[in-house]
C-alpha cells in the first residue's frame, strides 16, 4: 500500500522542472501502476518520493507526507527504505556499482549485512528465477545494453523487496529485451509485488498494467485502466504528450521513398581488436536524399555501420552516383549525432558551437540555420543546460554549419516524449528537404512511422532486408515490433 | 566497442592463484627495495634476483609472451648497465646509462604492478582491502574507481571521435584541453549522480557491518612469496652487517 | 549538517578520484620523455585546477581531500612508480583539508592556497628519481672517466633541486586553481552541474 497524500515539491534551484504540485495518490498492494505525462511533468519525482531519494538524496521544498506500508518515508533514512523498496533506473550503463555480476547481485545484501550463506542462497534463487546463468562470472562492461538492465533487475531482487519502482526502464533497450522486461514485470505482478513504472513507451504495457496515471506540469490529469486508455482519442493523448498505447494502430504518413537506389556501400567489413569480425556488409544500396531507418537488435553492429559510414573506423567504400568517397574523405562530408550527444558538444554557447563547425565562421548564416531548426531562442545557451532533444537539434544544427551531405544518428529519441520525438521527426525532415542523406539507427517505431521513407534491416553483421516503406511493407516493420 | 577494465575481469584467469595481499606486499616490496634505494653494497646482487620474482610469477600464471619480453628487456638493459663505459665517456655513454638504469630499475615494479592489475579481479582485490580491515571510506571509494576507470576511457575515446568527425582541431592547446576535458568531467560527474542513486538504494550507507562475500586466503604459495619477501627487506635492514661479516 | 562523512560522500569522492587520476595519468603519459619527470607533479597541479575546484563545491566534510591524496597516492603505486605517494597524500591532504575548512570549502582563497598546498603530494614521486640520479652519476664519475659531463649533471639535480620542484609545484597549484575557477564559470555554472 503506497498513499501519496496531498505532497508538493520543488527542486532546489529550478522550481519548474518536473515539481509536483498538490499530488495525492493511492497505490493498493499488488497493483501495477504506469505514470505517465511529457518531459518534466514530474513522473521521476514521484518514483523519488516513492524509493526517498527525495528528500534524502534530491534537495528541494517538500510538504505532504508519502507513506508505504503505513510508514512515512519522508522521515527514514535510504537504507531502511532499501529494505523493502527496490528500484531500476533508465540509463544501464550507469547503474551498476561493481564491475562483475557477482559482485552486483550481492552488492544489496552486502550493504544490508546479510550472513554470507544466506546471501549466497538468495542469489542463487534469483539467479534461477531470471534464468541468467549464463551471465554469471562476467565482466558487465561485457553485457548488452538489455543484458546490464536484467541484472539490475535481479539485483534489486535479492533482497524480495515488495514494491519495485522503475524509472523509464525501456529506454536503452530493444525489441527484444523490451519483452524481455515485460516478463519480468508480468512475474513481480504474479509474486503480489506492488511495481510503479514511469515510462514514454505505453504499448508494451497496456496489458500488464492495472493503472495509467498521466501527469501534467505536476498535476494529474487522468487515471485510467488500459482498456480506458486503449479508447482514449489518439490526439488527446498526443497533445498531452504521451507515445501510442497501440502500435498496431500505426500508419504510415508519407510516401515511401521512390527514388533510383544510387547510394551504394561496398565492402564494409570490420572487426574490434582481437573479435571477431562484426561487420560484414560486402555490397548494398539505398536511395539518395531519404531517411533511412536502420533497425535490428541491440548488438547487430548497427552502430559500428554507422560509425564505418562516418569514417570513424576506417572501413569500405561509399559510391554515390560518380563520386567514390574513401572512410577519409567520408569523415568531411559524413556526420554523426551520437547516442550520447553529450561528448560531441564542446563549447559555451550554441553559437560557438556553430561557430567552430564552419570554416569561414559567419554569424549570420549561424542564426538562419538556428532560425530553421527552431533553435534561435536558444543561440546563447549553453548547450549542456538544454534537454535531451534539444541538444539533438543543435548537433543537427552543427552538421548543417559543417555543410555535410551525410547524416547518420544514433538512436536520437530514446527516452525522448511525443513532443520531443516529433520535433526530432521534423527536423529530419527538414535535413531531407534541404538534400541531405539520413540515417537513423532506431528502436523507436513511432519515429520511423512518422518520418523515415526507408529501412534497412541489419541482423549479426549482414543486412537481413530492405524497403521503401508503404502501405504493402510497413507490416514487416509492425511484426518485428511486435514480434511475430 | 569492447571497454578496457583497470583490473583483470573474472573469467580470463589461468595458471596458479595468488591471494592479493600477497601480490600487494610484493609489489610495495620491489617497489621500495629496487626504485628506492641506491645501488651501493650488497643490494647491487640482490637486485637482479629481485627482478627475478616478477618474471617467476608471470610464467606461474601462464602469461609466457609477457614474461618472454621483461626477461629480454631486463637482461638487455642489466648486460648495458655493465658496460656502458664501451660507448664512451661523452654524451653517448652517459645515454647509454641513463636509458639502461632506467629499464633495470622501473621495468621490475611496472610489471610487478603489471602483475597485479591483469591477475586480480576488482571483486578479489577490493575483498582483500576488507579483509586487511581497511575502512570502507578507502574501500567504496576505491569501487568507485574501478567501476568508472573503463566508463572514463570509454567517454574519453567517443570525445575523440566526436573532435575527428565534426573535424575540431584547435591550435590554443588550451582550448584543446577544455574540450577534452569539459565535456569528460561533465558526463562522468552525471553518471556519478545516477550511480549514486541507484547505490543507495540499494542499501549502501546501512549502519550495519558490510559483509564480505570474498574467498580469499594464504596457500602455500602465497607464504613462500611472503618468506623471500621477508628474506629481502631483512638482508637490506642489516647489510651492512653482513658485509662485516663476509668481509666484502 | 551532518559532518559525518557518508555513502554518498565516499561515492563523490571515487567519481572526481577517479576523473582526476586519469587526467593526470594521460598527461604523465604524454611527457613520459625521462627529462620531463621532474616537471611531471607541476603539470599534474596545472590541469587537474578544473576538477579539483569543481570537487571543493560538492565538499563539505573534513577529510574528503585527505582520502582524495591517499587514494590517488594508491592508484600510482598500483601503477608500480613506487608508494611514496601515499604518505605524501596523506600529509598534504590533511594540510589543505585543514585550510580549505578555515574558508569551510567555500572560501575560494582558502580553497586556492589549500589546492596548491595539496597539489604538493605529487612530488612524493620524485623521491625515487632522487636515488636513480645519484646512482647512476655516482656510477658515471666512478667509471675512470673525465667527471665533467657527470658533474655538470649533477648540478642540475643537487638535493635543494627538490625544494625547487616543490616550489614550481606549489605556483603551479595556484595557476591550476585559478584557470578552473574560469573554466568554472564558463561552463559549470551555465551548464547546471553545481
Amino acid at each position: 500500500m503506497i498513499e501519496i497524500e496531498n505532497v508538493s515539491f520543488y527542486y532546489q534551484g529550478n522550481e519548474q522542472m518536473g515539481a509536483v504540485n498538490h499530488l495525492s495518490l493511492s497505490i493498493p498492494k499488488g497493483q501495477v501502476v504506469v505514470l505517465c505525462g511529457e518531459s518534466g511533468c514530474g513522473k521521476t519525482t514521484v518514483t523519488r518520493l516513492m524509493n526517498g531519494l527525495i528528500p534524502n538524496f534530491y534537495k528541494g521544498d517538500l510538504t505532504g507526507a508519502v507513506r508505504v506500508n503505513g510508514r512515512d518515508i519522508t522521515k527514514m533514512p535510504l537504507y531502511e527504505i532499501a529494505e523493502n523498496t527496490g528500484s531500476v533506473f533508465q540509463n544501464p550503463r550507469s547503474q551498476f556499482f561493481n564491475v562483475d555480476t557477482d559482485s552486483e547481485l550481492s552488492f544489496a545484501c552486502e550493504n544490508l549485512g546479510y550472513p554470507k550463506d544466506e546471501i549466497v542462497a538468495r542469489v542463487r534463487e534469483t539467479v534461477k528465477d531470471f534464468k541468467i546463468e549464463r551471465l554469471l562470472g562476467k565482466s558487465l562492461f561485457h553485457l548488452s545494453g538489455g543484458e546490464k538492465q536484467m541484472i539490475a533487475c535481479a539485483s534489486v531482487c535479492v533482497t524480495a523487496p515488495d514494491v519495485m519502482i522503475l524509472d523509464e526502464p525501456s529506454s536503452n533497450l530493444d525489441v527484444r529485451h523490451i519483452s524481455i522486461l515485460a516478463k519480468i514485470i508480468q512475474k513481480w505482478k504474479a509474486q503480489g509485488k506492488t511495481v510503479i513504472i514511469s515510462e514514454h513507451r505505453l504499448y508494451y504495457l497496456t496489458h500488464i498494467a492495472d493503472r495509467f496515471v498521466c501527469l501534467a506540469k505536476g498535476k494529474k490529469v487522468f487515471d485510467l485502466s488500459a482498456d480506458e486508455l486503449r479508447k482514449q482519442d489518439t490526439e488527446k493523448l498526443s497533445a498531452l504528450g504521451l507515445r501510442t498505447p497501440d502500435i498496431r494502430c500505426l500508419e504510415p504518413e508519407h510516401a515511401g521513398a521512390t527514388g533510383k537506389q544510387s547510394l551504394c556501400f561496398e565492402k564494409f567489413r570490420f572487426s574490434y581488436k582481437r573479435q571477431k569480425e562484426c561487420l560484414q556488409l560486402e555490397n548494398f544500396c539505398v536511395p539518395k536524399n531519404e531517411i533511412i531507418a536502420i533497425i535490428g537488435n541491440n548488438g547487430a553492429a548497427k552502430s559500428t555501420f554507422g560509425r564505418c559510414l562516418c569514417g570513424i573506423e576506417k572501413a569500405g567504400l561509399v559510391r554515390d552516383g560518380d563520386m567514390t568517397l574513401s572512410y577519409k574523405e567520408r569523415l568531411k562530408q559524413c556526420y554523426m549525432v551520437m547516442q550520447d550527444v553529450n561528448h560531441q558538444l564542446f563549447t559555451e554557447s550554441v553559437m560557438d558551437e556553430l561557430l567552430i563547425s564552419m570554416k569561414n565562421p559567419d554569424e549570420q548564416q549561424a542564426l538562419e540555420i538556428l532560425a530553421q531548426l527552431g533553435l534561435s531562442e536558444y543561440a546563447k545557451r549553453h548547450p549542456m543546460s538544454l534537454s535531451g532533444g534539444e541538444k539533438q537539434r543543435v548537433a543537427i544544427a552543427t552538421a548543417l554549419a559543417s555543410d555535410r551531405e551525410y547524416i547518420v544518428m544514433d538512436e536520437p529519441t530514446s527516452g525522448l516524449d511525443y513532443k520531443h520525438m516529433k520535433e526530432v521527426a521534423l527536423c529530419l525532415k527538414q535535413l531531407k528537404e534541404l538534400g541531405k542523406s539520413v540515417f537513423v539507427i532506431t528502436h523507436d517505431v513511432e519515429l520511423i512511422y512518422h518520418c523515415c521513407t526507408y529501412v534497412v534491416h541489419i541482423e549479426a553483421g549482414k543486412v537481413t532486408n530492405q524497403y521503401a516503406i508503404d502501405k504493402s511493407t510497413h507490416t514487416f516493420l509492425r511484426d518485428y515490433f511486435l514480434l511475430q | 566497442m569492447p571497454a578496457s577494465e583497470l583490473l583483470a575481469s573474472p573469467s580470463n584467469r589461468k595458471g596458479i592463484r595468488f591471494d592479493p595481499r600477497t601480490k600487494l606486499f610484493l609489489l610495495i616490496t620491489l617497489c621500495t627495495l629496487i626504485l628506492s634505494t641506491d645501488n651501493s653494497g650488497l643490494m647491487l646482487y640482490l637486485k637482479p634476483l629481485l627482478a627475478l620474482i616478477p618474471f617467476v610469477l608471470l610464467l606461474l600464471s601462464a602469461k609466457y609472451w609477457a614474461g618472454f619480453l621483461y626477461f629480454v628487456l631486463y637482461v638487455l638493459g642489466f648486460v648495458l648497465e655493465l658496460s656502458w663505459g664501451a660507448f664512451g665517456n661523452g654524451v653517448s655513454g652517459f645515454i647509454v646509462l641513463m636509458v639502461s638504469a632506467i629499464i633495470t630499475r622501473f621495468t621490475p615494479c611496472v610489471i610487478a604492478a603489471f602483475f597485479l592489475m591483469t591477475t586480480t579481479s576488482v571483486s578479489e582485490f577490493i575483498g582483500s582491502m576488507k579483509k586487511m580491515h581497511i575502512t570502507d571510506k578507502i574501500t567504496i571509494p576505491l569501487s568507485v574507481v574501478f567501476r568508472f576507470f573503463p566508463t572514463v576511457k570509454e567517454d574519453a575515446g567517443a570525445i575523440n571521435d566526436a573532435m575527428k568527425m565534426r573535424g575540431i582541431t584547435p591550435k590554443n592547446p588550451m582550448l584543446m584541453l577544455e574540450y577534452r576535458v569539459v565535456p569528460l568531467i561533465i558526463s562522468t560527474v552525471k553518471a556519478g549522480e545516477d550511480l549514486s542513486c541507484s547505490a543507495l538504494t540499494r542499501g549502501l550507507g546501512a549502519p550495519q557491518k558490510r559483509t564480505n562475500m570474498c574467498d580469499i586466503g594464504f596457500h602455500l604459495w602465497d607464504w613462500l612469496i611472503f618468506g623471500i619477501c621477508f628474506c629481502y627487506i631483512l638482508i637490506f635492514c642489516f647489510q651492512n652487517q653482513i658485509c662485516s661479516l663476509l668481509n666484502l | 549538517m551532518n559532518s559525518k562523512i557518508g555513502a554518498k560522500d565516499l561515492i563523490t569522492l571515487g567519481i572526481f578520484t577517479v576523473i582526476y587520476f586519469v587526467i593526470g595519468a594521460a598527461l604523465s603519459l604524454l611527457v613520459s620523455i625521462p627529462v620531463m619527470v621532474p616537471f611531471f607533479p607541476a603539470i599534474w597541479a596545472l590541469i587537474n585546477g578544473t576538477v579539483f575546484m569543481l570537487y571543493t563545491t560538492k565538499v563539505e566534510k573534513f577529510g574528503l581531500v585527505t582520502l582524495m591524496g591517499v587514494l590517488t597516492g594508491l592508484l600510482v603505486g598500483l601503477t608500480g612508480m613506487g608508494f611514496w605517494c601515499a604518505p605524501t597524500g596523506l600529509a598534504f591532504g590533511l594540510l589543505g583539508d585543514f585550510i580549505m575548512k578555515k574558508g569551510n570549502y567555500k572560501s575560494f582563497k582558502h580553497n586556492l592556497i589549500g589546492y596548491a598546498i595539496f597539489s604538493i603530494w605529487t612530488s612524493g614521486s620524485l623521491i625515487p628519481w632522487y636515488f636513480f640520479a645519484q646512482d647512476t652519476l655516482a656510477k658515471y664519475t666512478q667509471g675512470g672517466y673525465s667527471a665533467d659531463y657527470g658533474t655538470q649533471v649533477l648540478a642540475y639535480t643537487p638535493w635543494w633541486s627538490l625544494l625547487l620542484f616543490v616550489g614550481l609545484n606549489f605556483i603551479c597549484g595556484l595557476l591550476g586553481a585559478l584557470i578552473g575557477k574560469r573554466i568554472m564559470k564558463k561552463h559549470f555554472e551555465k551548464a547546471g552541474i553545481l
